[in-house]
């Protein structure tokens, strides 16, 4: 019998990047005597991806923009599948939460010269909405909101992984989350009135990617196995320009910022000839699907470089502006033997963000009483392509709303429900399934994994290429199953975490392939060759995927336009 | 002269050898500190030879490496491997440095890995930071105010104030510098280090923090702030170019300025 710690919270948060901070501190504001805890699988403020963030957090704060001119960017940059609500909240809240960062929690963002914050341009977006703290905003976010959890007397269980959502016996409520303890490997059952899954998205089943190592879609694959929907999973965003440094470091995939194409860098396939005016009138500084698909088609054409990816460069651009506006992007390049300003640098479209992910309302609950959900495992607020500068406005202003909501139900209607014994043992039991097995080559279906969706479920998919990919994940999944650990102690087994890392992105892909399927139109990031067209807007419909017994379904349902039309615009000096 | 060793359960021994690949011929050579709590042994030196025509340029790159490759039971923390979270700040070569951004080839002979010096090991290269968080936090590093926000907007902040935080804001909290420092090593439990006092000076130069005068109060302490003896590892050693050292150095110089 293994031994499981037990423990009881008010609210548990799953995940320390923006919008689990932000729920922790909005719970503890809105009720002091609540006992929250944050659960991390790494160190809270050092894992996650809110930290990288670093172009910045779209706000409608200049004078001349508005709410409505943002919204309607948002929404047709989401290819109108966006859920209206949601990204009405997000761009309504956004203002509030900028207030909060710099009045409450000290973030500061770069000024402009009568000392209010500046705002940058950024793709695919009507005005210069963008606040930053240089190229590097994420830094500047977390460590704040670090600081302050850190200041409120907020637990917290850093290096825990959770592991399962455990409902109660009669399995209409949570109970709370089963989770490992990574430091002594020994599972811990956290019983809460209130659960928010916040662990982020992270789409590093793909061979190029910019996610943190500890990413892998733990929310999404512990939301499906509960039986929960997750809608536009088939909407994975692809950054145009990750670095690429060879198959062997995991430097390739990270990203160089949006901003280089927005101040005139210029993309150039391997024999330096510039290709993106075939492809959209805006040539470089057209929006992370389109060049991202320009790119893969160059890339599947073989006009790369030797490494087999493309490049970006600045070399033309006046190199004081270049040093000055990208320090930190210049240093970067540096770092891995680039010179961005007066050079060429080799990228590649990089999987960046899942739009799609667990059905939720405005206020963060979900389906399943007492599992809240906030940030990238969340999907509606994005539609079908995510704004950059889009994606910490997301997480920050849902992580609020969740603790604000959270606060409330705990003291409404939350309860400590009994866990059903069941579910725990099957969770128990799935997570210590490698042990006691041969080890075996874990890496090779990895890579298969990267390999498979990469070429055949990722910038470019059809009907053909998508079914082969399910059959594929079902292979490797049974594989997985043989493969054992060569170290027995569960203390800080990076190689059972691996493992578990690798189940979950299976699985989470198995729900990018059927709603990819269900998808018969090219919408934003999703783009299928066999179906090109975007179809007609004011029928759009949106996916919505579940596993059942083991079996992922989908189905699709209408876009309700609760605020705008297809042919509508809410900007009123629009022309 | 006097001569120092060790207590017994801290010497370091020889652990197990991994020869190169059949085949390599541009390889090189990893010895790395193995340390588990669990198996009552003493800490070892295992060592690596690896194959660099299929291996990335980084530290971590040979890491990530040898756990999937050769040795799975390996382990360390990372997370970013962009040098944005301060997750594998360890002792690579003699110095304190992030794995994701420390080229291999910087180290001329076999590369010696052990973690960030003077810290308790959770297992392997896996410093515990429970003491450093909790001295982070008695340095208060968040804003605190008197007077109200604007009610609608940002304080404001002119280019010249917000200036004089670039250098300090920048940092990660990797723990490279501390861990550096030998008045952090005898006196970790009093002495602040430079990790946390460049943190606590980002807090006081800020022109939008009203507690200036109690921030000092705070540090004015022969071990919280003086320990610091201007030996300046703490400056050598930060993989990300800063200065805790001149940062210390400002703060008592601030001391210095409102006595006179």
């Amino acid at each position: 019998m293994v031994e499981i710690k037990r423990q009881t919270t008010d609210i548990l948060i799953l995940g320390s990047g923006g919008a689990g901070l932000f729920a922790a501190l909005h719970a503890h504001k809105a009720d002091p005597n609540l006992d929250i805890t944050v659960a991390v699988k790494g160190l809270l403020g050092k894992s996650g991806c809110t930290r990288m963030v670093q172009g910045g957090y779209n706000v409608a704060i200049a004078e001349g923009d508005s709410v409505e001119r943002h919204f309607q960017d948002t929404i047709e940059g989401g290819k109108w599948l966006n859920n209206q609500d949601l990204a009405w909240t997000l761009i309504n809240t956004a203002i509030t939460r900028i207030h909060e960062l710099e009045n409450e929690f000290g973030c500061f963002f770069d000024r402009n010269p009568d000392g209010s914050i500046h705002q940058k341009a950024f793709a695919g977006q009507t005005f210069d909405r963008t606040v930053h703290k240089g190229d590097l905003t994420g830094i500047e976010i977390i460590s704040r909101l670090a600081e302050q959890v850190w200041a409120r007397g907020i637990n917290r269980l850093e290096e825990h992984r959770a592991l399962a959502l455990i409902k109660d016996e009669s399995g209409e409520r949570l109970s709370g989350v089963l989770l490992v303890d990574m430091r002594d490997g020994t599972f811990t059952f956290v019983q809460a009135k209130a659960v928010l899954l916040a662990t982020g998205g992270g789409p590093t089943m793909y061979r190029y990617h910019t996610p943190s190592g500890d990413k892998s879609c733990d929310g999404m694959a512990m939301a499906l196995m509960a039986g929960l929907p997750l809608r536009d999973m088939e909407m994975v965003q692809f950054h145009p320009t990750g670095l690429i440094a060879g198959q062997d470091t995991r430097i390739t995939g990270t990203i160089i910022e949006e901003g280089l194409r927005g101040a005139g860098g210029h993309l150039l396939d391997g024999a330096q000839e510039r290709f993106m005016k075939q492809y959209d009138p805006r040539e470089e500084r057209a929006t992370r699907d389109i060049v991202s698909r320009a790119m893969f088609e160059q890339m599947r054409n073989g006009k790369t470089t030797d490494n087999g990816g493309l490049y970006v460069t600045m070399r033309h651009l006046d190199a004081a502006m270049v040093r000055r506006q990208f320090k930190g992007m210049v240093e970067r390049c540096h770092d891995v033997g680039f010179d961005l300003v007066g050079g060429l640098v080799e990228v590649v479209p990089t999987a960046h963000y899942i739009m799609g992910g667990v059905v939720f309302d405005a206020d963060c609950q979900t389906e399943l009483p007492g599992l809240f959900a906030a940030g990238e495992d969340t999907g509606g607020v994005h539609g079908a392509n995510r704004l950059g500068g889009n994606g910490v406005a997301n997480s920050t202003v849902f992580g609020g709303l969740a603790g604000d909501a959270m606060a409330p139900f705990v003291k409404e209607s939350g309860i400590l429900a009994e866990p059903s014994q069941s579910e725990i043992d099957a969770a128990v039991a799935r997570a210590a399934a490698p042990f006691g097995k041969p080890a075996g080559d874990m890496n090779a279906i990895r890579d298969r994994l990267y390999d498979v969706m990469w070429e055949d479920a990722g910038i470019i998919r059809t009907r053909e290429s998508l079914e082969k990919t399910l059959v594929q994940l079902d292979e490797m999944s049974a594989d997985l199953a043989n493969v054992g650990l060569a170290e027995q102690d569960k203390r800080f087994n990076l190689s059972w975490h691996d493992w578990m890392n690798l189940e979950n992105l299976i699985l989470v892909s198995r729900s990018i392939c059927v709603a990819a399927i269900a998808r018969e139109n090219s919408r934003g990031a999703h783009y299928r060759e066999d179906f090109p067209d975007p179809g007609a807007l004011e029928t759009s419909t949106y996916t919505i995927a579940r596993l059942a017994d083991d079996e992922m379904t989908v189905e699709t349902r209408p876009v309700e336009f609760t605020r705008i039309k297809p042919g509508e615009s809410l900007i009123d000096d629009a022309a | 002269m006097v001569e120092f060793n060790l207590p017994k359960n801290s010497r370091v021994g020889t652990g197990k050898s991994w020869p190169a690949p059949q085949g390599a011929s541009n390889t090189k050579t990893f010895k790395i500190y193995r340390w588990n709590p669990d198996d009552g042994e003493n800490p070892k030196v295992d060592t690596y030879t690896i194959d660099m025509d299929d291996c990335g340029p980084m530290v971590l790159d040979a890491l990530i490496k040898i756990k999937n490759e050769v040795d799975q039971t390996l382990t360390f923390r990372r997370s970013c491997r962009e040098g944005i979270c301060g997750s594998c700040a360890m002792n690579i070569d003699g110095t304190n440095t992030l794995a994701c951004t420390k080229y291999i080839d910087d180290a001329k002979g076999d590369v010696k890995i052990y973690p960030l010096p003077h810290m308790s090991v959770v297992k392997d290269l896996v410093p515990d930071l429970n003491n450093a968080y909790a001295q982070l936090a008695s340095v208060q590093p968040w804003m605190k105010t008197e007077s109200p926000p604007p009610p609608d907007r940002e304080r404001l902040q002119s280019p010249e104030e917000r200036k004089k935080l670039d250098g300090l804001y920048e940092c990660i909290l990797c723990f490279s510098c501390a861990t550096s420092c030998p008045s952090y090593w005898w006196n970790e439990d009093r002495y602040l280090g430079p990790a946390i006092l460049l943190q606590a000076y980002r807090w006081i130069v800020d022109s939008r923090d009203e507690h200036t005068g109690e921030r000092l109060d705070d540090l004015e302490d022969p071990f919280r702030l003086f320990r610091c003896h201007t030996i300046m590892n703490c400056s050598k050693t930060c993989p990300k170019g800063l200065n805790p050292a001149q940062a210390i150095a400002e703060i008592k110089k601030l001391l210095v300025e409102r006595q006179v």
